[in-house]
């Protein structure tokens, strides 16, 4: 077992040349390091025995106008304690290189071609710098989130076509799937080559939903922008507020009463209920189990409705706010909260007998679209789906956020990484969610539910904050700039991070299984092309 | 002559009135068994009229393939449905044909569809196209074979004789066995052949799950409605096929008034039967694995031999 700080002592012998300063950010150990050394220590740090750190977020910030340089941020997750480790660079003055982690961190794939694509930033060394957020028709040299870039800049129309991977060969087809998709299914475009039906390489092509939701961040104040953080994907609205909410908290200062603490507790494990019961129909509508379907569907739409019925919105917009929650709920609410729920888990675990006892079913869930354990872990895979495949991480317990310090979840966790496992882990976390939240009315202190914003950010300051939301977790990074407005704000939303890992899972299944495997992952678009 | 021609007339009108019915009671028992109210029985009758109206959009890279195979599907259909005997014992087309003759025309359909599936030259088009080819292919032997265990028992590949002597108990002098085996073929063949669950998801919106929805998904307006129809007709051919071969009591022997009405209704209620079971079914089943069809249709073919195999073993 190796705490940060024992990570940090260990670093410094083995790089103590390299370590240009220690710092702490509320907690979090930061080693600054030389452009050039980064990638040595990151490959240390992401295989030692002892480390085994998963990278967890990468971002670039540009400092403009109050410093010409732009920083580079590399968030690992240490396996054993769970602790975090930032290891920071600058890049100063016209510089525009850096070393590419990718050739050892798989996981950092996805992260440098986006920096390279919003600030031009050119990760050196990176196997693959074809264009990932700028689509072909954005004129060369657009990087969005560069400080000089308006953000209601009207772009001109570019030509140019992208370079899928390619297989040749005799009987090797590529079939061209999306964006445009028949049935309710964001735009994204999966490109297969098949031969036959199995399939020999999937790549996704995504970004058709960009928005420029992290350039619109940061045309807005800090107490100003939990609305767009609400929208960053629909499904997600608690989480993605929450996330957002926590970090300016801690910018501003700002302590939470108790009572907010376990109601946004309620309302995530609401969230996660509605989106988990809906998974789990729609995975079984996908092998033409309807039957499964339609019974998830009512139990989705009940919740759907008390979600109404509190809040005023099925999505639950508008609830979390900075300081705590807009809604206190009153303990009658509560008590009618956990009536409908048990309800609906009496209600659930009767399907769930069904579906356990339905061979068809199990024949074509089981050994279908295989993540196994290596490729989740290259991937950094998390949430539902990495913990389908093995890996034990969740937020609630790792790094314990609203009321999950006095909850303590029970983490559902399976190894097989198929289509089933998926579905388990969602099947498990339904019951945890659903006592969870009687444990909250058993445990929820009285009070008020909102504290005032007070205080104000050091331009420059910033904060990190981290929740499990239903998909997986979800981080925001958030820098103060002048007068309260936001300088940058980093979002990731755990999409981002497995849309890599689905191209591994469907390897060597047959075509007509891929929505059913994709079903299983449930990625977000809008999340993932910000 | 004139009596044949009337036989020809209802036996189209009642295949043709009574398709659509089938398809939307197939979905209302599937609603109800999910809890959901569901849409009218009588839906297909609207949507059909509904695509009739639409004006079609085809593609400009398709041939006269494109065009033409809705009117070939529709009218290959239909022929092989006068070929079955409904709610009379007779057939209209009695002379022109037996049960290869038949299997063939349904296959007539078939082959045109997979050529229109790769006419548009879309991706989808060509997976169902090849999909659809690999499920007839195994469909065939296993429906002409269950049908010659039949056949074999009472002597004869005709139709309408096998209905005839089976509804009046002539010449059977061999004991169920070779009957339940064809029964449980054909059954598998229909379930393969209609495109329904487990083999298919009539229901589907994924392209890339679909084989008989893949092959038609470039069609629109009276195309799509004529391609609907077809494939409503074809399912109630299949299911006449069942109920008429293994339990044709109640269908008409005499060409009388009274004998007509009875065959028609007893008809009516056994397919509507057929529908609900398949409607069970479908609600029952998860879809299989692509290539665990193969199996399925193995299985089918395999009941079927043992079928025929059972009529020679049994008779001594």
């Amino acid at each position: 077992m190796a705490d940060a700080q024992t990570a940090i002592s260990q670093l410094n012998e083995a790089f103590g040349n390299a370590i240009v300063g220690v710092s702490d950010l509320h907690g979090t150990p930061v080693l600054r390091l030389g452009v050039k050394d980064l990638p040595v220590v990151a490959h240390y740090i992401h295989t030692h025995p002892g480390l085994r750190g998963a990278l967890s977020l990468l971002w670039a910030v540009d400092h403009r106008p109050r410093e010409a340089r732009y920083e580079l941020c590399y968030l690992f997750t240490l396996s054993e304690c769970r602790d975090w480790l930032l290891l920071c660079t600058d890049l100063q003055g016209d510089d525009r290189l850096f070393h590419s982690i990718t050739p050892h961190i798989h996981a950092a794939k996805w992260y440098e071609r986006e920096i390279r694509d919003m600030f031009g930033l050119i990760p050196q060394g990176h196997p693959d710098l074809r264009r990932l957020v700028r689509h072909e028709h954005w004129p060369k040299g657009t990087h969005p989130l560069k400080k000089d870039f308006r953000w209601d800049t009207v772009l001109e129309q570019a030509q140019g076509e992208y370079a899928f991977r390619r297989i040749e060969g005799e009987g090797v087809f590529e079939v061209p799937v999306g964006p445009i998709h028949a049935g309710i299914i964001e735009s994204g475009h999966f490109r297969f080559s098949v031969a036959g039906e199995p399939i020999m390489q999937l790549e996704v092509h995504h970004f058709w939903k960009h928005r420029g939701v992290e350039k619109l961040f940061e045309q807005l104040r800090l107490t100003d922008a939990v609305p767009l953080a609400e929208r960053v994907s629909g499904d997600t609205t608690i989480g993605h507020s929450l996330a957002y909410c926590q970090a300016v908290e801690t910018l501003l200062g700002i302590h939470v009463p108790p009572r907010a603490h376990y109601l946004r507790s309620l309302f995530l494990e609401l969230e996660r209920l509605h989106n988990h019961l809906g998974d789990v129909g729609a995975i079984c509508n996908d092998t033409a189990y309807v039957l499964a379907h339609a019974h998830c569907g009512r139990m989705k739409e009940r919740i759907l409705q008390l979600n109404d019925q509190l809040a005023g919105s099925r999505f639950l917009r508008g609830v979390i706010c900075v300081g705590g929650v807009s809604l206190n709920l009153t303990d009658h609410q509560v008590a009618q909260v956990t009536a409908e729920l048990n309800a609906i888990e009496t209600d659930f675990s009767e399907l769930e007998r069904i579906l356990f006892a339905n061979a068809s079913l199990t024949d074509r869930l089981e050994t279908t679209g295989v993540l196994n354990e290596r490729a989740a872990w290259d991937h950094a895979a998390i949430g539902v789906v990495g913990r389908a495949s093995g890996m034990d991480r969740d937020i609630r317990r790792d790094r314990p956020f609203a009321a999950y310090e006095e909850l303590q979840p029970k983490i559902a966790l399976y190894r097989y990484g198929d289509v089933r496992a998926r579905m388990r882990v969602r099947m498990d976390e339904i019951h945890e969610s659903a006592r969870l939240i009687r444990d909250i009315r058993a445990r929820m202190p009285q009070g008020p539910a909102l504290a005032e914003p007070s205080g104000a950010p050091k331009p420059g300051e910033w904060a990190l904050s981290a929740v499990e939301g239903w998909r997986g977790e979800i981080l925001y990074m958030v820098m103060a700039g002048e007068q309260g407005q936001i300088h940058r704000c980093k979002v990731r939303d755990p999409s981002f991070v497995n849309w890599p890992a689905i191209q591994w899972a469907v390897l060597g299944n047959i075509i007509p299984d891929f929505p059913l495997i994709n079903k299983s992952f449930n990625l977000s678009y809008a999340g993932n092309d910000l | 002559m004139s009596q044949a021609v009337l036989l020809v007339v209802a036996q189209t009108m009642v295949l043709l009135a009574l398709s659509p019915f089938i398809v939307g009671l197939i979905r209302k028992v599937k609603a109800r068994l999910q809890c959901r109210r569901g849409a009218s029985v009588f839906q297909p009758y609207a949507d059909l009229a509904k695509l009739f109206k639409k004006q079609p959009v085809v593609s400009t890279t398709t041939s006269w393939i494109f065009t033409a195979t809705p009117y070939i599907l529709f009218a290959s259909t239909l022929a092989a449905g006068l070929l079955v005997p409904v709610f009379v014992s007779q057939t209209p087309l009695n002379f022109a044909g037996n049960i290869i003759a038949l299997v063939y025309l349904l296959a007539l359909g078939t082959f045109f569809l997979m050529l229109a599936g790769l006419d548009a030259g879309s991706a989808f088009g060509g997976m169902g196209s090849s999909r659809e080819a690999i499920v007839a292919s195994l469909t065939e032997p296993a429906a002409i074979l269950s049908i010659f265990a039949i056949a074999l028992t009472t002597g004869s590949t005709n139709l309408s004789t096998i209905v005839h002597k089976t509804a009046l108990l002539q010449g059977i002098d061999t004991a169920p066995s070779p009957h339940l085996m064809a029964l449980a073929a054909l059954f598998i063949v229909t379930i393969a052949e209609t495109g329904r669950v487990p083999v298919d998801n009539p229901a589907t919106h994924l392209e890339l799950t679909m084989i008989h929805e893949a092959m038609i998904l470039e069609y629109s307006g009276r195309y799509l409605a004529l391609v609907e129809w077809a494939s409503g007709i074809r399912l109630l051919v299949f299911l006449t096929l069942i109920v008429n071969v293994f339990a044709p009591w109640g269908i008409a022997t005499t060409l009388t008034p009274v004998a007509f009405g009875v065959g028609l209704g007893v008809y009516i209620l056994k397919v509507a039967g057929m529908a609900v079971l398949i409607g069970v079914i479908e609600s029952m089943f998860a879809k299989l694995r692509l290539f665990r069809v193969t199996d399925l249709l193995g299985v089918a073919f395999i009941l079927a031999l043992l079928g025929v195999l059972f009529f020679y073993i049994l008779r001594g």
